[in-house]
């Protein structure tokens, strides 16, 4: 959705993005998630957020995967629900992914944080992909 | 055959266990516990970007609820290209909306069907070429009744579509793709929470933010095609479904929930027929 205002340049950084985000859901595909093929993604300064607002429903389970392919960036991404509060029940960070575990109590909109934590890049991309069961 | 079942969600969960206990992952830092969503620094939010959910999102939290009768829901009348583009296009969305309906009511034939509609819509609107490996791959995948493979090619198909109208300067015709996909995809939800209504099943249509995002898009179409008489209606009727999907933790009672409905034929009966 990003792509259309980005030039073929940082294009081709968030498809990098995306592929670590894809490459941290492949073990959740084998446990029966459902990847979706739209994504978010961009570019971001070190200690600078994103917030996105998406439609979650109860009754599913969500795990949100974000990638980089900075190589010692550090990522986050984490999930509230519309009042503000704490919405994930469980999130991991590593070299190139973060991810966060939803399992929604209500249905509704819910704000997803995605932050660059750590960089040595002036600009950190990044991509965002989600899957439910 | 139960304890089969266990036996491979334990596996499941020992794999993931031990991927998370792999080298490098770690749990990730305390995030605060509460953030005031009204005081988001507004250079962070990127509200415009919405990922509409596809309509299993929604139709697998049905099948958890009960077992709604698919079949009733699914319409089989042929979807030939019709109108402007403008009409085409929402027809587009609400096709592949349809073809959703089509794997849960495990319709090898429709499915087929709907994968060649969307080959004959797309060319219609002129990015036929997008979507021609993808519509192969859905009949291929319903020829085999694989519907996992069915669902991920339908979605793949609305990226794509979406993607090439985009390339060819077209992102309005593509949020209409959009929009008719949700609109079908509400159409069908409200048909199966009607037939058997629970205030779980009615919450699923507690959806203000793509409720707001398809009144943003719609209101910010250029005039050519807002002058588009369905195009119109649909601006017209947005708003009449905002008071009806509750506030939070509001539930949604039968009465609205046909209310929406009652909206929502009317405009998926508008974009499949000849007259506006």
């Amino acid at each position: 959705m990003l792509l259309m205002f980005m030039q073929e340049g940082a294009r081709a950084t968030i498809d990098d993005a995306l592929s670590f985000a894809l490459e941290a859901a492949t073990p959740y595909v084998k446990a029966g998630f459902t990847v979706r093929e739209d994504y978010w993604g961009g570019d971001l300064g070190v200690k600078q957020q994103k917030a996105i607002v998406h439609q979650l429903f109860k009754g599913n389970e969500y795990w949100f995967w974000m990638g980089t392919d900075a190589e010692n960036a550090k990522i986050s991404v984490h999930v509230y629900d519309s009042d503000g509060n704490l919405a994930e029940v469980e999130s991991w960070q590593k070299q190139h992914f973060s991810a966060a575990r939803v399992v929604p109590k209500r249905t509704g909109s819910y704000y997803l944080i995605v932050e660059i934590e750590k960089s040595d890049q002036e600009r950190t991309h990044w991509a965002l992909a989600y899957g439910f069961r | 055959m139960q304890s089969d079942f266990r036996c491979v969600g334990l596996m499941k969960r020992i794999i993931l266990s031990l991927f998370l206990l792999a080298p490098g992952v770690i749990l990730a830092s305390d995030p605060p516990q509460h953030i005031d969503v009204s005081k988001l620094p507004g250079q962070a939010t990127v509200v415009d970007n919405v990922i509409v959910p596809v309509p299993s999102e929604v139709f697998g939290v049905l099948d958890k609820l009960g077992s709604p009768n698919w079949h009733e829901v699914l319409r089989t009348a042929k979807a030939n290209p019709t109108g402007e583009r403008a009409q085409v296009a929402l027809l587009l969305g609400s096709v592949i909306a349809e073809g959703f309906i089509a794997v849960e009511a495990q319709e090898g034939e429709e499915v087929k069907k709907i994968g060649r509609s969307v080959l004959n819509l797309a060319a219609a609107v002129g990015v036929r070429k997008s979507v021609t490996a993808r519509s192969n791959a859905i009949i291929e995948a319903a020829d085999k009744k694989d519907w996992e493979s069915v669902r991920k090619e339908l979605d793949g198909a609305l990226q794509d579509v979406k993607q090439a109208m985009i390339e060819l300067h077209d992102e309005q015709l593509a949020q209409l793709v959009s929009l008719g996909g949700w609109l079908r995809g509400t159409e069908a939800l409200t048909a199966v929470v009607m037939k058997n209504y629970s205030n779980d099943a009615a919450e699923l249509l507690h959806q203000p933010t793509l409720l707001e995002y398809f009144q943003r898009r719609v209101d910010g179409l250029d005039s050519r095609l807002k002058s588009n008489v369905l195009v119109a209606k649909i601006q017209k009727r947005l708003p009449e479904i905002k008071p009806l999907i509750g506030g939070t933790g509001g539930d949604i009672s039968a009465k609205s929930v046909e209310q929406i409905h009652d909206i929502m034929q009317d405009l998926v009966k508008r974009i499949n027929s000849r007259e506006k």
